[in-house]
């Protein structure tokens, strides 16, 4: 036995390395190219300062960054940039057991709220002595609106943006055309939004619904924000302390009653496949059999190569207010880091104007002139994701680093309650929420 | 009373007599389970082929139209899982190896040895297998990181060479059946312990070891918290590294990372389809003398 | 604790030399577990152990907050709702991984069945893939309505539940999706299986037993040291059952599917809470700890070692 095992391996490892070596000995793709050849060990270390960068992005998500590293090193020569990327899922368990352990990367990405958070204990430098340097000065007034705000807290800035999405709504123009209905424009409301709907959902002869008016995110709580802005309420004080008198205000009672009567009272929305994360599992809008969508820019590439899907992207309806979220990642310096100067270069050539004009390609970059530039801005659709960063409401975590801790399990409750009982009271849920909320708050402020 | 080994053939009979209507029935449930356990398979199949907007049509949807083969060629180019592959084959082969060494000495040791304190010491092995993985995590990430072993192998190989407490209990569970006579007569001949281990019991344990090396095989192709931890450059990542980058926060590969499992699965369905003949054919291969 | 029959008394009489030399040999063997258990098990261990007595966020310092966190638990609703998700699924999979994983086996067993090495790799094959690609293929399976189950449903008439999205039916659908994985514990089975001896059955033949009789006087009791095994490892495992739903639903809907080691997930690495999620996991490690215990206490009714017999 001694003898065959290690054979039978040597014989199976044999049979890979020759079936894998063959594959992708041709061209390969670019990530496939950069990551091998950006290969550290293959290059004299040298005096080089070496500068760890940790992301959540994965797949073809990188390859925008190793454009950036490769852009960067070319100019830099006395900095080695080696990217850790995470895919998504287990980022924070990485990085939380990287900074326990004194061991994080100089740069790292987060998302926008778990800023607060991050920020308060410590984890990030500020930023705002780099920004003015003499040396390596930061124009922040190339930016965008708003996409500055999330990397702030207490009013410093500790991170700067690498990409963000805001809210909009996808329509399908072949549903539209077929049915005779006008495209969504600018002004309108919730109302129009659901007279459109209406119009768009068919049922068969047997009252089987055939094709839904819109799909939506499901129990998804920071995509709910948006009906919670625009009907006009917060879900917690601007203090940060109270979420009773907040989270089961009339205005939030309104938002969760619309959302639960698509479902159920108009069955204007098919009801969720899966109640993971948002709603995910849902696929009407990508069969064409739903006529809208309630999502960020994250699918569109997708949608635009889908041969059911004639895309159109509309602004937010209105409620009793005109108002959008945003969704947002950026890059800061750890409070760890041992070469913040070195990290600082490096940061704001990725997220300054440079790297903006590589990001361009995959995400919406956070540059105005290079929106402007590279016409984005006055794109029939991108043009609609940029105007919708003149509508943001601000989210509710950036009052308080225990949202998603305290408020956000509770509110993620009422969504599932609503969307799977059709007969759930609504002002109930939100007052047992709003209260289960403060508890958990008192919890840990105690 | 001094046996042979020769004289126990470990082939047990099925238990049925095939004859007639029996020999049907035990081919139709033989092959109605088989069928079940593949349909899943088929679908990864056929969702490998399709383009992704086709991935959760209504109603769904077998045969992909027009399949896209390309799925396969961009999944696997798209990132080098040639590179990931040999890393993982690597570090698989060096736990293959630590667990079949270490825990067969070990494990005997807890099956045949009296000594103060067994019993106990097994209770604590098993004990150590009750901790939730997460809580374990940050500590031994910062042991890992005092020594200096981030970013090297030696994390996920070095701890299989002290053996491992699932396949200390397998291995002691099939060392309690095997018939003390053998060891006894070897004893006898003047054959010290070690000598013992590696000729009566490792052979006579054959489908055992087997199970050890496919599930190792398995769990470390597979494994995917530690190689997360501890393999922080794009180049010493793994397979299971490799297919989680087709899944991000809102939109996920899944043509890709349908493609890219399956074909990624192919070494460990090769390594048991030939391993199982070590649990049938078992100790006629060795031939042992008693 | 103990396992093994206690006639090894007569044994003793060989004298106490030979017993010291037989606990040297012993600890010499098992030494690099020791080695191990020293240098990679014991700190981290205790290390958590120690967290469990901390607020901690893992960002800053931690703080002692002395026994807080256990008692913490017994307020906490989504504590004692993850524990009973996790009991009532244990009590659902380990009795079905045994029974289930044994028919396998003895399936698998099939050796005079032309194509049967085909058969036995397609039983094993879904044990090999690696867990996210696992739980995704069950996710579209069942898909209420783009999913195969229920549109395989649909064609008889039946309108299929909606599994992972009603609260009602996503612990279900996660055991039945736990089910297709029985190649695992069928192979142990299997290795159990072509360990025992043939002249026992050949014996028992001439005795005039029946295939029925064969398996419950030689087959089941020859099979108790694996089922042992598998008993034990179970519950170790069940308890810690984790990937299913961190992939599939994140524990809803209405955390329906919040198992114990999900939960504790969420409190470490979602809401910076590593000293509470530590309480919790000491918390489990004893609940275990107490099950396994039973279990190898009662071996001694029912496991049989022939190795034992002298």
């Amino acid at each position: 036995m001694k003898k065959t095992t290690p054979l039978l391996l040597l014989l199976v490892f044999g049979l890979l390395a020759a079936m894998f070596g063959g594959c992708t000995a041709q061209e390969g793709s670019l990530v496939a190219t950069v990551v091998v050849t950006a290969t550290p060990t293959a290059r004299p270390e040298g005096a080089k300062t070496v500068l760890r960068v940790g992301t959540g992005d994965s797949g073809e998500g990188l390859t925008p960054h190793f454009k950036i590293i490769e852009m960067f090193e070319a100019a830099n020569p006395d900095i080695q940039v080696q990217l850790e990327p995470v895919g998504s899922g287990d980022y924070y368990a990485r990085i939380l057991t990287q900074i326990a352990a004194g061991d994080p990367p100089d740069l790292l990405q987060i998302g926008d709220d778990a800023v607060p958070m991050f920020v308060d204990k410590g984890a990030f430098l500020p930023l705002d002595d780099f920004i003015a340097s003499e040396q390596y000065p930061l124009d922040t007034s190339i930016y965008l609106p708003g996409v500055m705000e999330p990397g702030k807290w207490n009013g410093a800035q500790y991170l700067l943006p690498k990409d963000f999405s805001p809210l909009a709504i996808y329509y399908n123009k072949k549903l539209f055309d077929a049915a005779g209905v006008p495209y969504p424009q600018e002004g309108w409301t919730w109302d129009d939004l659901l007279a459109t709907a209406q119009q768009l959902t068919l049922t068969d002869a047997s009252g089987n619904v055939t094709q839904w008016g819109i799909q939506l995110p499901g129990p998804w709580t920071t995509g709910f924000e948006y009906w919670v802005a625009a009907a006009g309420g917060s879900l917690v004080s601007e203090d940060g302390a109270n979420f009773v008198g907040y989270m089961d205000s009339p205005e939030v009672q309104r938002a969760v009653q619309f959302y639960a009567d698509l479902y159920h009272k108009y069955k204007v929305a098919p009801p969720p496949a899966d109640m993971n994360a948002f709603g995910g599992g849902n696929s009407e809008f990508d069969s064409g059999k739903a006529a809208m969508r309630l999502f960020g820019r994250w699918p569109q590439a997708g949608m635009k190569q889908n041969p059911n899907i004639d895309l159109g992207v509309a602004p937010l309806p209105a409620g009793a207010k005109r108002a959008g979220v945003l969704f947002w990642g950026g890059f800061g310096i750890s409070s760890l880091s041992e070469n913040p100067e070195a990290a600082w270069r490096f940061l704001r050539f990725y997220t300054g104007a440079e790297g903006a004009e590589v990001w361009k390609d995959w995400a919406l970059p956070t540059v105005k002139s290079v929106a402007d530039s590279s016409g984005l801005s006055n794109d029939p659709i991108e043009g609609v994701w940029l105007n919708e960063l003149n509508h943001l409401a601000p989210r509710a975590y950036v009052f308080t680093p225990y949202w998603g801790q305290t408020a956000d399990p509770a509110l993620r409750r009422v969504l599932e309650s609503v969307i799977l009982d059709p007969n759930a009271n609504v002002a109930e849920l939100v007052a047992t929420a709003a209260q289960e909320a403060q508890a958990a708050l008192a919890d840990i402020q105690q | 009373m001094r046996r042979r080994a020769s004289d126990v053939t470990r082939n047990a009979p099925a238990g049925l007599h095939r004859t007639g209507w029996r020999r049907w029935l035990v081919l139709a449930v033989l092959w109605g389970v088989a069928i079940l356990f593949l349909i899943p398979f088929l679908w990864m199949l056929s969702s490998s082929l399709k383009p992704n907007y086709q991935m959760f049509e209504i109603p769904p949807r077998w045969i992909p139209n027009p399949p896209r083969w390309e799925n396969y060629t961009e999944a696997l180019t798209i990132l080098p899982f040639d590179l990931y592959v040999r890393n993982t084959a690597l570090i698989t082969l060096l736990t293959i190896i630590g667990h079949l060494t270490s825990c067969t000495l070990i494990a005997y040791a807890f099956a045949r040895l009296r000594a103060p304190g067994r019993d106990t010491l097994f209770v604590v092995m098993l004990a150590t297998m009750m901790l939730p993985y997460p809580v374990t995590m940050t500590p031994l990430y910062a042991l890992f990181n005092r020594l200096g072993w981030i970013n090297t192998i030696l994390p996920l190989t070095a701890p299989a060479f002290l053996g491992s407490p699932f396949y200390i209990f397998l291995m002691r569970q099939f060392f309690l059946t095997i018939p003390r006579d053998f060891e006894d007569a070897a004893r006898i001949d003047g054959a010290n312990t070690l000598q013992i281990i590696a000729r009566i019991m490792a052979p006579m344990a054959l489908p055992a070891l087997a199970t050890v090396t496919i599930f190792t095989f398995q769990a470390t192709w597979n494994d995917f918290l530690a190689p997360l931890i501890y393999l922080q450059k794009p180049e010493l990542y793994t397979v299971t590294l490799g297919l989680q980058f087709f899944r991000s926060t809102y939109t996920t590969n899944w043509a890709y990372l349908m493609a890219a499992s399956l074909v990624t699965t192919l070494p460990v369905i090769a390594v048991f389809f030939v391993a199982q003949r070590y649990f049938i054919e078992g100790i006629t291969l060795t031939g042992v003398k008693g | 604790m103990t396992d093994t029959p206690s006639s090894q008394r007569v044994v003793r009489s060989r004298g106490s030399r030979l017993a010291r030399r037989e606990a040297l040999t012993f600890y010499l063997l098992i030494s690099p577990w020791l080695l191990g258990l020293l240098l990679f098990v014991l700190g981290p261990i205790i290390a958590s152990l120690g967290f469990s007595l901390t607020r901690w966020d893992m960002l800053s310092p931690p703080e002692p907050v002395g026994l807080r966190n256990y008692a913490r638990m017994i307020e906490d609703r989504l504590f004692w709702q993850s524990l009973s998700v996790t009991v009532r699924y244990t009590l659902m999979y380990v009795p079905s991984e045994l029974i289930g994983g044994l028919l396998l086996a003895l399936l698998m067993n099939q050796v005079s069945v032309r194509g049967i090495r085909a058969i036995r790799t397609i039983y094993y094959m879904p044990s090999v893939l690696s867990g996210v690609a696992f739980v995704v293929v069950w996710m579209w399976l069942f898909h209420p309505e783009a999913g195969l189950i229920n549109a395989t449903l649909a064609t008889v008439g039946i309108r299929g539940p909606r599994w992972l999205a009603d609260p009602n039916t996503a612990l279900t659908a996660l055991w039945l999706m736990s089910l297709w994985g029985l190649g695992r514990t069928a192979v142990i089975y299997l290795a159990g299986l072509r360990s025992i001896p043939r002249e026992l059955y050949e014996a028992a033949a001439m005795d005039g037993a029946g295939a029925g009789q064969a398996f419950r006087h030689v087959t089941l009791p020859m099979l108790t040291p694996t089922i042992f095994f598998n008993l034990v490892l179970s519950i170790i495992a069940t308890f810690q059952t984790f990937t299913s739903a961190f992939v599939a639903t994140n524990g809803g809907p209405l955390d329906s599917t919040l198992f114990f080691v999900l939960y504790l997930y969420r409190k470490a690495f979602q809401d910076f809470q590593m000293g509470y999620a530590s309480a919790l996991a000491w918390v489990l490690f004893l609940i275990i700890l107490g099950l396994t215990l039973l279990v190898v206490r009662s071996g001694q009714w029912w496991v049989y070692y022939e190795g034992e017999q002298q």
